[in-house]
């Protein structure tokens, strides 16, 4: 297994690298103008542009200047902001935003993870009764209309009714954290309340169950024992994923908040052209992606004891 | 019953949630804080109480702060804070009239050559928490505009009118462009003031040359190009930091410190205890909410966590049209916007292959076509997209922006243009005062019949650009199409195309567009700044070399434009030489503007004039219609009790007289 672990911990690695290499590589392919602010643009002459384009360093070969990206991304060093934050150490602004999108995203999946797998097993105990088309009624819902209807269901109901802040402020991180939190969760409860569900349905179908109700074990003891337990591996696998990517935020629900999280940060760098930090942000969540369906991998593993970790050509 | 446990179990998911939130909670706070103000609020006039803690909003992802160096950025929504932070030469009140600062005298003797500053004493700079750090002397001005000269320091932000005006500038940021990166940074002021007609002989004096007779230089000084830097925090910094610097680290010495910035969250701006004005009103403290949907101003005005909030056309119309409304009575009007917007005819049209698009060049360069746009549109339908209860609020008839200069009588110079070009000052009916539609359509058969001579095919599509997510923009686009095409059948067809982010890069700087309406805000208080965007064969004539490329345009292909921006031009320039006599400056100066708009070679549009509501008096707002202090919260009239119809009529009656 260790053999194993480090063979993936090399893949994630390679991969990682794969991902930066490529988004490197697309930003490189844009007209070197995206460099300037619109000022710069119209007040800069070619030559002035030329020549800070070479300070920079985004006129040297392209291979020199991949070489010196590789050598940043093992120093942890991304470069300076250019337009999110002036001359600001990609790392720091990105690590300012990390823990707001953290805590706000484990609140909300802790929180869907309490209500979203009860739920689900309310709905395969009670298949076809009421609690199940309720269960199933909220995760249409959930599914069928656009976040930002819910979002803003939310925040009127929040603010109007509950008196609660319209935006989340970091001088009243509690109080204002709830409708964010309240938004982030809707979407996760009714995703593991499906899954939790559907597994549990799929798992009470099968032969070993009906053997188990035929020698008279009661019907606790089977869910708890052998549905709910097996149903529950692979949902495992994602939960892992879920925790990590919490950092990247959610780009809608943070938005929508003022949130001062991860999730608007990508796009917010790629509109405004501020090159490091769209590489430092991809290189976080390709860090985290690899990290994430690893761990998913060691989970399965403990909750399955069937499931073994092993290289291509050995045996279980 | 029911509703009551819908409430009691809301609040228990409520309470739920809160248990989850790590950090600190706190109870629902009016956004506006009402009480004694420390120093000196403004009374309000309508019954409330002034707001010692204001809270305003931003939207973030256009407007949110990116740069706290002031010498280094000239962008709007990083000089909308930190004209906070620092503290000028000299303020603008708030009815436009320069008033002293830091500098308590100044003047020149030689018709603008020599700018002398007499600058007060007891202004420091002080850090984050209001802490002492340094006085601020006249050698801090030296130091700013250094900073602001060196090529390898600044990446080439303010420069334009320092090196337009300043003897010696042009030629220092040429000198530092030679130089190694490293030697630029490395440089003091010793070489600069050498080289620059700049000097501080002692430290409560500062002294400017300029290159030309600069009678408005005075204007100059409200902008960021000529603000004070310290020394001492390069010293505390490192040359190298300065740019990164946060506003942990920065020094201020203006009515405020930056004591929070959280991105696309909230700034806070709080009192400094250290401000030389003890006679302001300031507030205790100022908070900017940014916001990711500028939709939500309404709702987080009616629930009372914003003191203002502009209305959208549809949230406005609802409010409007129901008397019974809570916020009926309390609509009120914005003042205009400080930019003049006109509607810019590119005569170097390329398409997206680099051809010259030669059927639309040939049109635009013909008079008679660009006049029966000017007469033919009526813009109220696109007016009253911003503003549907009076639309010819947003009638802009001038190419430069009214309130921006008067003549010593107390006249306005636009008044005086609008009345050279033969229309009424005020507008007393719900018509635009342009349109005629006869004319309009005079001009139109004129104009097809030379054109079909020249080749011309018709309709002539005239290429319009918007940004392409913005849903708004494309609206406005569709109602700006029908009026255009409504001119005459088969005579123009507006194509309404897109672009991804940036205008400059993908439209204006290709040449792409047929017409673009872009609006100009005065960097300083002459109409030289307005007019000199147009002159013909002039490096610094921005609109000229970024929009209508006249420069491009062959003069054998069209000599009467070239002919028409060439008189334009010399009456421009010999207004521009007349430094002695300000109102017979000004009088040439609305003879040159007079001629360019009856040549129809731009088209002026609007004024942005929207709703709102708000518990601001903006009449008490300083009226910057130049440099960078519009967003100065320095001596706002406030209230905890909104601002209703009937109190900003009185606010407008009261300014006008």
């Amino acid at each position: 297994m260790i053999k194993y672990t480090i063979k993936r911990l090399l893949q994630s690695l390679l991969t990682v690298l794969v991902v930066a290499t490529i988004v490197f590589l697309l930003l490189r392919m844009l007209p070197n103008e995206y460099y300037f602010t619109e000022d710069q643009v119209n007040k800069l002459s070619e030559e002035e542009k030329n020549e800070r384009l070479r300070a920079a360093g985004l006129l040297d070969p392209i291979g020199e200047q991949l070489l010196r990206y590789y050598g940043g991304l093992v120093r942890f060093d991304f470069g300076d902001s250019r337009r999110i934050q002036t001359g600001v150490p990609v790392l720091k602004v990105i690590s300012e935003r990390f823990m707001v999108s953290m805590r706000l995203g484990v609140s909300a999946l802790l929180i869907a993870l309490a209500i979203g797998i009860p739920l689900g097993i309310l709905q395969a105990m009670n298949k076809d009764k009421i609690p199940d088309h309720i269960g199933t009624a909220y995760t249409v819902f959930i599914n069928a209309v656009p976040p930002l209807v819910s979002y803003s269901l939310i925040l009127v109901f929040g603010a109007h009714v509950l008196g609660l802040p319209s935006l989340y402020s970091t001088r009243r991180p509690g109080i204002s954290s709830i409708l964010p939190i309240a938004c982030l969760s809707l979407a996760s409860i009714a995703h593991y309340a499906l899954w939790t569900r559907r597994y549990m349905v799929d798992e009470m179908n099968k032969d070993y169950i009906r053997l188990a109700r035929i020698k008279g074990m009661s019907n606790r003891n089977i869910m708890i024992r052998h549905v709910l337990k097996n149903a529950f591996v692979p949902l495992a696998q994602y939960i892992p994923a879920s925790f990590l990517l919490t950092i990247s935020g959610s780009l809608l629900a943070e938005r929508f908040f003022s949130t001062p999280g991860m999730g608007p940060l990508l796009t917010d760098a790629i509109s405004r052209y501020d090159l490091n930090v769209v590489q430092g942000c991809v290189v976080i969540y390709a860090t985290l992606g690899v990290i994430g369906v690893f761990l998913g991998d060691v989970l399965m593993m403990i909750f399955d004891p069937r499931i073994r970790l092993v290289g291509k050509g050995e045996t279980r | 019953m029911k509703a009551k446990r819908i409430k009691m179990l809301s609040l228990a998911l409520a309470a739920t949630m809160l248990l989850a939130a790590c950090g600190g909670g706190g109870g629902k706070t009016p956004a506006n804080n009402g009480g004694n103000s420390g120093s000196g609020s403004n009374a309000p006039s309508n019954g409330g109480e002034p707001i010692k803690e204001i809270v305003l909003w931003e939207a973030s992802g256009t407007r949110e702060l990116e740069n706290f160096f002031i010498q280094n950025t000239e962008q709007a929504k990083d000089l909308n804070v930190l004209c906070n932070a620092y503290a000028p030469l000299l303020e603008i009140d708030n009815k436009g009239v320069l008033q002293p600062a830091v500098a308590t005298e100044w003047g020149s003797e030689d018709d603008g050559l020599t700018w002398t500053f007499k600058l007060r004493d007891g202004v420091t700079w002080v850090d984050v928490n209001g802490n002492y750090k340094a006085d601020l002397t006249a050698q801090d001005w030296v130091t700013g505009l250094e900073w602001v000269l060196n090529y390898h320091k600044n990446a080439g932000n303010n420069t334009s009118m320092p090196i337009a005006m300043i003897a010696g500038a042009g030629e220092y940021y040429e000198y530092t462009k030679e130089l190694e990166a490293a030697e630029a940074m490395a440089l003091d002021t010793t070489k600069f003031l050498e080289m620059v007609g700049i000097e501080s002989p002692d430290k409560n004096t500062l002294i400017y040359h300029c290159s030309k007779n600069a009678p408005y230089f005075d204007t100059v000084a409200t902008s960021a190009c000529l603000y004070p830097l310290s020394q001492a925090l390069i010293d505390e910094l490192g040359v190298d930091n300065m740019v990164g610097m946060s506003n942990e680290q920065m020094w201020y010495s203006g009515p405020y410190t930056i004591t929070s910035y959280i991105m696309n969250n909230e700034k806070v701006l709080t009192k400094n205890p250290a401000y030389w004005d003890k006679d302001a009103s300031l507030f205790d403290t100022v908070t900017i909410r940014m916001m990711g949907d500028t939709n939500l101003d309404d709702q987080l005005y009616e629930t009372g966590e914003v003191d203002q909030c502009d209305l959208e056309e549809s949230n406005l119309r609802a409010i409007y049209e129901d008397e019974n409304h809570e916020f009926h009575d309390q609509l009120v009007e914005k003042r205009p916007r400080k930019y003049s917007y006109q509607m810019h005819f590119n005569f170097n049209k390329l398409d997206a292959q680099g051809n010259p698009d030669v059927n639309w060049n040939t049109a635009a360069a013909n008079e008679n076509f660009r006049k029966s746009i000017y007469y033919g549109m009526d813009l109220t339908a696109r007016w009253a997209r911003d503003n549907f209860i009076y639309p010819t609020h947003c009638e802009n008839l001038a190419y430069t922006m009214k309130g921006l200069l008067y003549f010593s009588d107390g006249t306005d110079y636009v008044d005086k243009v609008i009345e050279q070009l033969g229309y009424p000052t005020t507008n007393t009916t719900d018509a635009p005062r342009r349109y005629d539609a006869n004319k309009a359509a005079e001009y139109r058969d004129k104009a097809i019949e030379e054109l079909t001579a020249q080749g011309v095919t018709f309709p002539v599509e005239m290429d319009y650009y918007v940004l392409a997510r913005n849903q708004a923009a494309q609206d406005a686009a569709t109602v700006l199409q029908n009026i255009i095409e409504s001119i005459g059948d088969n005579y123009i067809k507006v194509n309404i195309k897109t672009y991804v982010a940036s205008l400059t890069k993908e439209v204006t700087g290709p040449q792409l567009h047929s017409v673009n309406n872009s609006g100009w805000g005065a960097d300083y208080g002459d109409p030289e700044n307005f007019l000199g965007q147009e002159l013909y064969q002039d490096d610094g004539a921005y609109y000229s070399n970024k929009y209508s490329y006249i420069n491009k345009v062959d003069e054998a292909e069209a000599p009467e434009l070239i002919a028409t921006y060439k008189e334009f031009t010399e009456m421009a320039k010999a207004a521009a030489a007349i430094c002695d006599d300000m109102d017979a400056r000004y009088q040439a100066y609305v003879d040159a503007e007079v001629y360019f708009l009856e040549h129809a070679l731009t088209i002026p549009f609007n004024y942005e004039v929207v709703w709102q509501l708000t518990h601001v008096n903006d009449y008490s707002k300083m009226e910057a219609m130049y440099g960078c202090q519009t967003y100065t919260y320095k001596n706002w009239e406030t209230s905890t009790e909104a601002y209703t119809t009937a109190d900003y009529e009185g606010f407008l009656a009261d300014f006008n007289s």
